[in-house]
């Protein structure tokens, strides 16, 4: 049976005009979520990937704009349609969870009420039945539905993430995005709310897209990545490839800065410099700057996104001179 | 102190020196962008000018009887005269001294008073604190003109006094901000990595809060500036101004009281006005453009 | 602890300001130079009967802390002193009253109208921040702020009063007039009650706006708001309800303080109307040198800004749950 993609997204760029010129934070980037899959989305923080979030959900803030690409979620298009058919769109096709540190649920009405509110306005459902289902969605994310009239504050960093699980389910929508969803939590609660996540996955055939820059919680939930670096895609495979085989050496650095406590002791690599000014971005291959084995060409030519292997795509000039290099995992 | 201390003392200084004057020139092409304040500011250097040049531009003592009373603008009188016979237009010019002084200096130490309590409060906490903020509460909650109008009824009534008034009774405003804000550097860290070194006390409220605070706290001058002139002028009307120098406001209350509304006589009701609002508008737009420079969240955009 | 913990807690702060207001009261009227007992000891106008019992009465002549006694003493009783121009009227029957009662219809409709326009159109002005419309409130708001509102007040009486004859000259009834009853008297009450209410509203609103649009696009960069938008919800949900629920907590706190500045501009604003409430009789008093008056005044202000200030932070506890848990 082939799978249907939810979402497919196609040489998207996204530009911020600021008083210093124009930061081209998502340049050409092109993915697909199946249905009931998983896609994560790697890389260093200002790479593009919340950008690349935003862009589909059509919340830039006012000086960003697409400036050209595809977004086909369900089969619509979503670039062609105007902000009031995207508002129908929103959390109802597509839903966002954001980064719990964030202040990202409203201090002054309680919690039940953000959600249900959702319920009532866009399914014109009555307030009985908005708030039947806000216990219900208590219930599947593993908090009391007695705490469902708390207010954000009266809640823990993990219980406020699994409100903003709740509320990001409660329409049912097809596509889930979390951005950064675990990132600000203690490690033990880190773990519990994946495990939740996977388990709604299950349960409810989700298609995520998980943003994130902790590798090890892609490689224990992802069924396909993408590692992007300075608003381009550098690696896009499935999950087992991209951790056993990579063909980036961005990707290769980046694995290679989690410890793994199977395997081996080996030292920690540590990637140099810092990700560059997408104002100006460096000529040729945008990671050549700190890329260990950059030569003349990768200063000169941008590499093209090519598929290497069987739905793998790389971009790199040295593709087949590093692919056992990077395998063995030295570089 | 050898002297290769010195000179680089010396180096020293002159950087910092560079530092803010790069600091002012950044701020400066900010704040040339505003047309609003640029207005602002042309408007104040205007009324500015007037009172320093007062004495050349009028041609007459503002508090000599020089003509018949009321007369119509006309002639030599071109905004005609008072009640008893004083040219309307040499008392409107002078009255820009008044205004200028009061609202600037009461604005001042009104923001100084307030700056010094906030700091204290905020910086040493405990025992101080507490007293100092219940007595900044009490003034809050004090009404303010009729606490202006009996301290200047009791007074007396002279222009110092006025000063006086305004800046005692305006300071609250100041000092809760200077307050929280110390608050919260004093908790940044590197305040807490100049303490474990050892520096003292007013070392860090020198070096590191003051100069944090001083952009808010210029901001809240200028506004204070455009609340005193208004302050000033209110007072003045009521009767409570320095009856020896020419004030806008008082022109008003000589107008009021000589009944100039019921008989229509303009020249007398609408330039004394005009003036008091030029001068504040004057310097609310100056404090507006400065607020959208000095306040980051404002410059950020989400949509 | 919970909202009922917070109002207690909250109104015995108040009284204890009233207290320390009351104090303050006492110093300034007896402690300061040209101290008004005194003047009243020695001023004609007042009979000699009527000044020794005064005398005896406030005990004018024994030494200071027993007088600050007796104060007190004379203040739980009700009993403010007695008026110097309006010779043995008692203050309080000249303070609660008609007067007072004027007055508060005249601050609270015209703060009412300022606060709910001010409100309104600052947030409609932050969400369409930049446009022609929004710059031309602001420049409109700053302008009216810098105005003096007497000033305002003589320029509308000016334009409608003499020259078109619109509003009424003074007073906040007709004079002379016998209204058959109570709608013809509100009705020209009404009347009379328009062009100072407007001067009022006019001087007010502009501070208001400026705030509400300020605090508004502050909270628009709160991470909440994303959120709201990304819930596909409607633009006014988002406005009113995610928005403005956050940008009133400020604002309310802003009404608790501002009252001091209502009565400073319902004092200028009764004063060129002539509109007979607590404002102009300060004026009057402090005119005609009436000092029991002005320290009665005064204390009510005082009274008045607390109980204010209090329903203020009440107000915002119930907006605010978190402000119930804070400790002070």
């Amino acid at each position: 049976m082939v799978a249907t993609p939810i979402l497919e997204v196609e040489g998207l760029v996204t530009h911020y005009f600021t008083s210093q010129g124009p930061v081209e934070a998502v340049s050409g980037v092109s993915f697909a979520v199946d249905e009931g899959q998983t896609l994560g989305l790697a890389g260093e923080s200002g790479c593009g990937k919340t950008t690349a979030a935003l862009s589909i959900m059509g919340l830039l803030p006012s000086n960003g704009r697409i400036m050209d690409g595809k977004i086909i979620l369900d089969g619509e298009d979503l670039l062609k349609k105007d902000e009031a058919a995207m508002r129908k769109i929103r959390w109802k096709k597509v839903s966002i969870v954001f980064q719990g540190a964030m202040n990202a649920l409203n201090p002054v009405i309680n919690v039940g009420e953000q959600i249900a509110e959702v319920i009532i306005e866009k399914e014109r459902a009555s307030k009985e039945k908005a708030w039947e289902r806000v216990r219900e969605l208590f219930k599947l994310v593993e908090i009391e539905p007695s705490r469902a009239q708390g207010f954000p504050h009266e809640f823990s960093g993990g219980m406020r993430q699994r409100v903003m699980i709740a509320m990001a389910l409660a329409l049912y929508p097809k596509l889930v995005i979390a951005d950064e969803p675990i990132t600000a939590l203690d490690v033990i609660v880190q773990n519990q709310i994946l495990d939740l996540m996977r388990h709604l996955q299950e349960k409810l055939n989700l298609s995520q897209i998980l943003i994130t820059h902790d590798l090890s919680v892609i490689a224990e939930t992802c069924d396909k990545v993408g590692i992007m670096y300075a608003g381009k895609l550098m690696e896009y495979a499935d999950a087992t490839p991209i951790f056993k085989a990579p063909l980036h050496p961005y990707t290769s650095a980046l694995i290679g800065a989690y410890p793994s406590i199977v395997g081996e002791k080996r030292a920690l690599k540590f990637i140099s410099g810092a990700p560059p000014n997408l104002i100006d971005p460096p000529k040729g291959c945008r990671f050549h700057p700190r890329c260990p084995f950059a030569k003349n060409v990768c200063n000169r030519d941008e590499p093209k996104y090519r598929e290497e292997e069987a739905d793998h795509y790389v971009a790199c000039h040295f593709v087949d001179e590093l692919r056992d290099k990077l395998r063995l995992g030295d570089g | 102190m050898t002297q290769s201390s010195q000179a680089a003392r010396g180096s020293l200084l002159r950087e910092r020196l560079d530092v803010q004057a790069r600091r002012l020139t950044d701020f400066w092409s900010f704040y040339k962008g505003s047309w609003i304040g640029m207005l602002g500011l042309f408007i104040v250097i205007g009324f500015v000018i007037m009172a320093v040049v007062a004495p050349l531009i009028t041609p007459y003592d503002p508090r000599a009887l020089v003509g018949r009373p009321f007369q119509p603008p006309m002639g030599e009188h071109p905004l005609g005269t008072d009640q008893v016979g004083r040219d309307i237009y040499s008392q409107l010019i002078w009255g820009s001294r008044v205004s200028l002084m009061v609202g600037l200096l009461a604005s001042a130490f009104g923001v100084a008073i307030g700056t010094i309590i906030g700091l204290v409060s905020g910086y040493f906490r405990g025992l101080p604190d507490s007293i100092l903020m219940r007595i900044t509460d009490l003034f809050i909650t004090l009404p303010g003109l009729p606490l202006m109008l009996i301290l200047a009824a009791l007074l007396g009534r002279s222009m110092w006094n006025i000063i006086l008034v305004i800046a005692v009774t305006g300071w609250t405003g100041t000092a809760r901000m200077v307050r929280s804000q110390t608050l919260s550097i004093k908790e940044r860290p590197y305040v807490e990595a100049a303490r474990s070194v050892g520096a003292r006390d007013r070392h860090i409220i020198t070096r590191h809060i003051l100069p944090n605070v001083f952009p808010l706290v210029f901001a809240n001058a200028i506004v204070g500036i455009v609340d005193a002139i208004l302050a000033e002028s209110g007072l003045s009307f009521l009767g409570l101004g320095d009856p020896t120098k020419p004030s806008w406001g008082q022109l008003l209350r000589y107008a009021n009281e000589a009944g100039a509304l019921a008989t229509g006589r303009w020249w007398f009701i609408i330039p004394p006005g005009i003036c008091i609002m030029l001068v504040a508008i004057g310097f609310a737009f100056s404090s507006y453009s400065l607020d959208q420079i000095l306040n980051p969240r404002l410059r950020k955009r989400r949509w | 602890m919970g909202l009922k913990e917070y109002i207690g807690r909250r109104t015995l702060q108040g009284i204890t300001t009233v207290l320390l207001a009351i104090v303050l009261n006492f110093i300034i009227f007896r402690i300061m130079p040209g101290d008004p007992t005194r003047v009243l000891v020695g001023d004609p106008r007042v009979e000699t009967e009527t000044r020794l019992a005064l005398i005896e009465k406030f005990g004018l002549e024994r030494p200071l802390l027993e007088q600050f006694f007796l104060y007190f003493y004379n203040l739980f009783r009700g009993e403010l002193g007695v008026s110097f121009t309006q010779i043995g009227r008692p203050v309080t029957e000249i303070i609660l009253g008609r007067k007072m009662v004027n007055t508060l219809v005249l601050m609270g409709s015209s703060m009412s109208i300022a606060f709910l326009l001010g409100i309104v159109f600052g947030v409609i002005a932050a969400w369409k921040r930049g446009t022609k419309a929004d710059i031309s409130f602001i420049i409109f708001s700053l302008a009216t702020y810098s105005m003096p509102v007497f000033w305002f007040g003589m320029i509308l009486l000016l334009v409608f009063s003499v020259y078109f004859n619109v509003f009424p000259i003074a007073g906040t009834i007709t004079p002379g007039v016998t209204h058959p009853n109570f709608l013809s008297y509100a009705s020209d009450y009404l009347h009379h009650l328009m062009a100072p209410m407007i001067t009022l509203a006019v001087s007010f609103f502009g501070g208001y706006f400026l705030f509400m649009r300020d605090t508004i696009l502050d909270v628009f960069t709160e991470d909440y708001m994303l959120t709201a938008r990304a819930k596909g919800l409607s633009d006014r949900k988002v406005l009113f309800k995610h928005a403005m629920r956050n940008a009133l907590l400020p604002m309310v706190s802003l009404m608790g303080v501002h009252v001091t500045f209502l009565i400073s501009g319902a004092t200028m604003t009764e004063t060129v109307f002539s509109w007979d409430g607590l404002g102009r009789l300060i004026y009057d008093s402090v005119r005609m040198a009436d000092y029991p008056v002005l320290q009665g005044i005064f204390l009510i202000m005082s009274i008045l800004v607390v109980v204010a200030s209090i329903l203020a932070d009440i107000t915002n506890a119930i907006l605010d749950p978190r402000i119930r848990e804070a400790v002070d």
